[in-house]
C-alpha cells in the first residue's frame, strides 16, 4: 500500500546505467574514482578563465568526443550531433551507455511503451554561431538593431535555436532508440534529475510505460553559461587549491565549484527485466517532493519523511544518505533536516567536492554512487570534509554498507526538494 | 477508488485580456492581438510583428512587487495570472501547505542580448567565426546583472509562485516546448491521484518575443512573414497559412481533489478527465506527417476519459498555422475520431492569440473550458482559402453556438516531437 491508500503491484527496477562524469566516462572508472577519492575540480582548462570570479571548474577529459559513443552504424545520429550543445550530446552519449549496459538497443522495448525522462535546464548557444552577426551589428558600445535584423540575422545557422534548447536530450534520445511513449523535460535546476526520475516511477507504476530512460545532463563550462552563473553563484575562493576547495557539510566551506556531468538510468518494470534476465541493480521504492518555504528545513524533512514512508521503511534501515550538499551556506539547512529525520547515527556522503557541482545533472550522478554502493557493499566518503558543526555523522573515508536501504537528495536555492529512496536487490 | 481532479480555479494574461472573461470575449469576437513588435525595434527582422501582452503591470496583482523587480517576464506573468487562479478558487490559507503543489510549464528567461553580442564582437577574430573564449568570458560577465542573470534559471517561476502564495507541496517546472504547460497540468493531476498533493497550482507562462527569440524561430523559418497585414497572419488550416504567429502571456488554473473541493463547496468549472503523453520519435521539428504521436496522445487521453470518439464536443486544435502541424494534425484526428472527425468542430486560438509557446496549451485549455461552459465555440479567425489537406470543420471566422458540450479535448504538440491531449469534461 501506498500513502493514499492504493496497492501498488508495479515495481520499477534500474536495470542499466551511463556516466559521463569528471571522472570518468564508465562505470567502473567513475566507482574507483569515487572509491580512491580522486578529485575532479581544476583550474580551467577549456579557455582562459582567469578573469572570472572562480577560475575552477570539474571538466571532463578533454578528450571526450561524442562520436565515439554513438555506434558507426548509426549513420543519421553520428551526422546529428553538429546539431547539439556539449550538454545535449552528453545527455544523449549517457543515453548511449545506459542502453549498451542494459543489454538494449533500438526496436527491444515497444516503442509506445517506451517513455524518456529528462533534468536539462538552460543550455547555452555556442558563441561561435554568433560570432559573425554579433561582428556587423555592435556599433561601440552598442547593438543596432536594425543591422542585426538585415545583415546579423542572416549570419546565423538555420538551425540555431535547436542546438541548444533544453527538451533536445529527450528529443533525440527518443529518435535514436525509437521511444514514442511519454516524454518530457524537466527543470528544476539542481532538483532536475530527481523529479524526473521520480516522475518517471510514477508513470512506470500507473502503467503508462514499461521502461524508461530516465537521464540529466549539464555542462556550464561554455563561457556564455560560466560568465552568467559568475554572477550570482556562491564560488569557492580558495583558488590555489583546487583539490580541496569545495567542503562539503564543513566549517571551513566557502563556496562551491561547477561541474559537468551527464547520466542516464534505465528503469524497468521488475516483471519484464526478470522476463528478460536483466541485470538489476536496485529497486526504486520511495519519491517525494516539496518546497521549503525560506529554507528552514521543516519542508525538506517532511519530503524525505514521505519518501521513507511511501517506501515502507525507518530511519533506521538506511544504509546512508546521499546528501546535495555543494560546500556553501545551503549545507546548514539540508543538514538541519537531516539531523532532524536520521539523528547522529545514519552516515551522510556528499560527493560535490569530488565532482563539482553539476545542478540539474548532480541528482542522477550521486545517485549512481548510492545504486553501485548498495550492489557492492562499499560507499565512497566525502572529500574535503574535516569537521561539521551540525551534528550529524558526515562520513569521510570509505566503508561498507550494512543496510538495504538508500536515500538520495536534491534541492534548488530557492526551495524545492526531491528525494528518491533506493533499495538493494536481494540476491 | 481512484481520485479524481476537477479545475477550481483559472486566470490568464493574453493578448487579448488579462482576465479569462475579457480575453474569452475577445475570442469569441475573433480580435486578433497580433500587432507590430513594441517591445524592441524588429523592423528590419523577416517577421516585423506578435502577439504582445499589453498594458501590464505587476503593482496591480502583488502586494510587494518591488521583490520581483529582477524578474524577467515568465515569472511576472504567471504572478499575475496565478493570483487570479487562486482568488478564484478561493482556498482557505493555512492548514497543511504541503498538500498545495506547483507545477509550471515554462520558458528560458531572455538573455542579456548587449552582453552577448558585445562579448562575442570583442572576441571575435578578423574573419568573425571564431571567438576567443577568455575574452568571450570577461567582456560578457563585466556587462551583466548578477539579480537578473540568477532570475533567468528555469525553475525560477516555479518557485516563486511557491513563495508568493505559500505553497509547499511538490514543485515542478518542465519545458517541452509547445506542449509544456498541458504536459504540466496532465502530470499536476496525476500527482493529486496518486495522493501527493490535494491541490496544484499549475500552468504555464512564456514570452520568446525578445531579438534572440525572434531571431532563433525567424532562422528556422517557422514565424509567418506576413508583414503588411500582421492581423491576417495567423491563419490555422488554411491553404495561404505561411507560418506561425509569436505570442505571449501566461495561463494558471487551480486543480483540486474532487473531494477536498466538494467538502468546502467550491465552484467547479470542469473535471480534468483525460491526459495523454507520447513522443513522436521522428525529428526535431517537423511532426510526423501522420500524426501517429498525435493519435496516439489522443487516443490514451480519451482512454482514461472513458470517453468515444464520437463524445467530443469539440477540440481545440495545437493549429499553428504552419504547413506541417496542420496538415499533420488534420490527419491526426482523423486517426484518433476515425469517421466523428468529421462532424467534431475543431478551432485554433492561435488564429487569435498568436503562439504562447510554452504558455500556450494551459491558456487554449481554459477556452476549451469555457466554450463547454458557455455552450459557444470559438473561431478559427483569417479563414479564407480551404486547404485540401485539411478538410475538418474549423468553425471558421466565426463563433458558434453549441449546446450540451460534454467533454473538450485540447491538443499541443512541441518542437522535439512531445505530443500532449488534455480531455475536460463538464461536471
Amino acid at each position: 500500500m501506498n500513502p493514499a491508500g492504493r496497492i501498488v503491484s508495479r515495481r520499477a527496477v534500474i536495470t542499466g546505467m551511463g556516466v559521463i562524469t569528471p571522472l570518468g566516462h564508465d562505470l567502473a572508472t567513475f566507482r574507483a574514482g569515487l572509491l580512491a577519492g580522486t578529485p575532479g575540480v581544476r583550474r580551467t582548462t577549456a579557455y582562459d578563465a582567469s578573469k572570472l570570479p572562480c577560475p575552477l571548474f570539474a571538466e571532463l577529459n578533454p578528450a571526450f568526443d561524442a562520436k565515439k559513443y554513438i555506434p558507426a552504424t548509426n549513420k543519421d545520429g553520428r551526422k546529428s550531433l553538429s546539431k547539439m550543445a556539449k550538454t545535449i550530446q552528453m545527455g544523449l552519449c549517457a543515453s548511449q551507455l545506459c542502453m549498451d549496459d542494459a543489454g538494449l538497443k533500438k526496436g527491444d522495448v515497444p516503442p509506445q511503451r517506451f517513455g524518456i525522462e529528462f533534468g536539462c535546464v538552460m543550455v547555452a548557444t555556442e558563441i561561435n554561431d554568433l560570432a559573425k552577426a554579433a561582428q556587423v551589428s555592435v556599433e561601440g558600445d552598442s547593438v543596432n538593431l536594425k543591422t542585426w535584423g538585415e545583415r546579423g540575422q542572416p549570419e546565423i545557422i538555420p538551425v540555431w535555436l535547436l542546438k541548444f534548447l533544453p527538451n533536445m536530450p529527450a528529443c533525440h534520445t527518443s529518435i535514436f532508440f525509437d521511444a514514442q511513449g511519454p516524454n518530457n523535460t524537466i527543470t528544476v535546476e539542481d532538483a532536475a534529475g530527481l523529479l524526473a526520475l521520480g516522475e518517471a516511477y510514477r508513470l512506470l507504476v500507473r502503467d503508462s510505460a514499461d521502461f524508461f530512460l530516465v537521464g540529466a545532463c549539464e555542462s556550464k563550462l561554455n563561457p556564455v553559461s560560466n560568465s552568467r552563473l559568475n554572477t550570482f553563484t556562491t564560488f569557492t575562493k580558495r583558488h590555489d587549491a583546487p583539490e580541496s576547495a569545495v567542503r562539503p557539510f564543513d566549517v571551513s566551506r566557502d563556496g562551491t565549484v561547477l561541474g559537468e556531468a551527464a547520466t542516464s538510468l534505465g528503469l524497468e518494470e521488475l516483471g519484464r527485466a526478470q522476463a528478460r534476465g536483466a541485470k538489476i541493480y536496485a529497486e526504486l521504492v520511495g519519491f517525494a517532493a516539496g518546497f521549503d518555504r525560506g529554507l528552514t528545513g521543516k519542508v525538506l524533512a517532511q519530503v524525505i519523511r514521505n519518501a521513507l514512508k511511501e517506501a515502507g521503511v525507518t530511519p533506521a534501515d538506511v544504509d546512508h544518505v546521499n546528501a546535495h550538499a555543494a560546500g556553501y551556506d545551503y549545507d546548514a539547512f539540508e543538514a538541519k533536516a537531516i539531523l532532524e529525520v536520521f539523528g547522529k547515527q545514519t552516515p551522510v556522503i556528499a560527493l560535490k567536492g569530488q565532482l563539482g557541482h553539476s545542478g540539474a545533472a548532480s541528482g542522477l550522478t550521486e545517485l549512481v554512487a548510492s545504486i553501485q554502493a548498495l550492489e557492492t557493499g562499499e560507499r565512497p566518503g566525502t572529500l574535503n570534509h574535516m569537521k561539521n558543526d551540525f551534528g550529524i555523522s558526515v562520513q569521510t573515508g570509505t566503508a561498507k554498507t550494512s543496510k538495504p536501504y538508500a536515500v538520495k537528495i536534491s534541492y534548488t536555492d530557492l526551495g524545492q526538494c526531491a528525494v528518491i529512496v533506493i533499495k538493494k536487490i536481494d540476491e | 477508488m481512484r481520485r479524481r481532479v476537477v479545475i477550481t480555479g483559472m486566470g490568464v494574461i493574453t493578448p487579448l485580456g488579462h482576465s479569462v472573461d475579457e480575453m474569452f470575449a475577445n475570442v469569441l469576437a475573433g480580435q486578433s492581438g497580433v500587432d507590430t513588435v513594441r517591445n524592441f525595434d524588429a523592423s528590419t527582422f523577416p517577421t516585423t510583428f506578435a502577439a504582445e501582452v499589453k498594458g501590464f503591470d505587476l503593482v496591480k496583482w502583488v502586494k510587494d512587487p518591488a521583490r520581483y523587480k529582477k524578474c524577467g517576464v515568465n515569472t511576472r506573468f504567471a504572478l499575475a495570472a496565478a493570483r487570479q487562479a487562486l482568488d478564484d478558487a478561493n482556498l482557505p490559507s493555512g492548514g497543511d501547505r504541503t498538500r498545495f503543489g506547483v507545477y509550471m510549464g515554462s520558458g528560458e528567461g531572455s538573455e542579456d542580448f548587449r552582453a552577448l553580442m558585445l562579448g562575442a564582437a570583442a572576441g571575435a577574430d578578423s574573419t568573425g567565426f571564431k571567438v576567443d573564449l577568455g575574452i568571450f568570458a570577461a567582456v560578457n560577465f563585466s556587462h551583466l546583472d548578477g539579480g537578473r542573470e540568477r532570475e533567468l534559471e528555469m525553475h525560477t517561476p516555479a518557485g516563486h509562485l511557491a513563495e508568493e502564495y505559500d505553497l509547499c507541496g511538490p514543485n515542478f517546472a518542465c519545458l517541452t516546448a509547445c506542449a509544456a504547460s498541458a504536459q504540466a497540468l496532465g502530470e499536476a493531476a496525476a500527482l493529486i491521484r496518486h495522493g501527493d498533493c490535494d491541490a496544484m497550482l499549475t500552468g504555464g507562462s512564456h514570452s520568446m518575443i525578445h531579438p534572440l527569440g525572434m531571431t532563433g524561430f525567424n532562422r528556422l523559418t517557422a514565424l509567418s512573414t506576413r508583414n503588411d497585414s500582421p492581423k491576417s497572419a495567423s491563419r490555422p488550416f488554411d491553404l495561404t497559412r505561411d507560418g506561425f504567429v509569436l505570442g505571449e502571456g501566461a495561463g494558471m488554473l487551480v486543480l483540486e481533489e474532487l473531494e477536498h473541493a466538494k467538502a468546502r463547496k467550491a465552484t467547479i468549472y470542469a473535471e480534468l478527465t483525460g491526459y495523454g503523453t507520447s513522443g513522436d520519435a521522428h525529428a526535431m521539428t517537423d511532426p510526423h506527417p501522420e500524426g501517429i504521436g498525435a493519435i496516439q496522445a489522443m487516443k490514451m487521453a480519451m482512454t482514461e476519459a472513458g470517453v468515444k470518439p464520437g463524445d467530443v464536443g469539440y477540440i481545440n486544435a495545437h493549429g499553428t498555422s504552419t504547413r506541417a502541424n496542420d496538415s499533420s494534425e488534420t490527419n491526426a484526428v482523423k486517426g484518433a475520431l476515425g469517421e466523428h472527425a468529421y462532424t467534431t468542430p475543431v478551432s485554433s486560438s492561435k488564429s487569435m492569440l498568436g503562439h504562447l509557446i510554452a504558455a500556450g496549451g494551459a491558456v487554449e485549455l481554459i477556452i476549451s473550458i469555457m466554450a463547454m461552459r458557455k455552450s459557444v465555440l470559438p473561431p478559427t479567425i483569417n479563414y479564407e482559402t480551404p486547404d485540401p489537406a485539411c478538410d475538418l470543420d474549423y468553425v471558421p471566422n466565426t463563433a458558434r453556438e453549441k449546446a450540451a458540450i460534454r467533454h473538450v479535448l485540447s491538443n499541443s504538440f512541441g518542437f522535439g516531437g512531445q505530443n500532449i491531449t488534455l480531455i475536460a469534461s463538464r461536471f
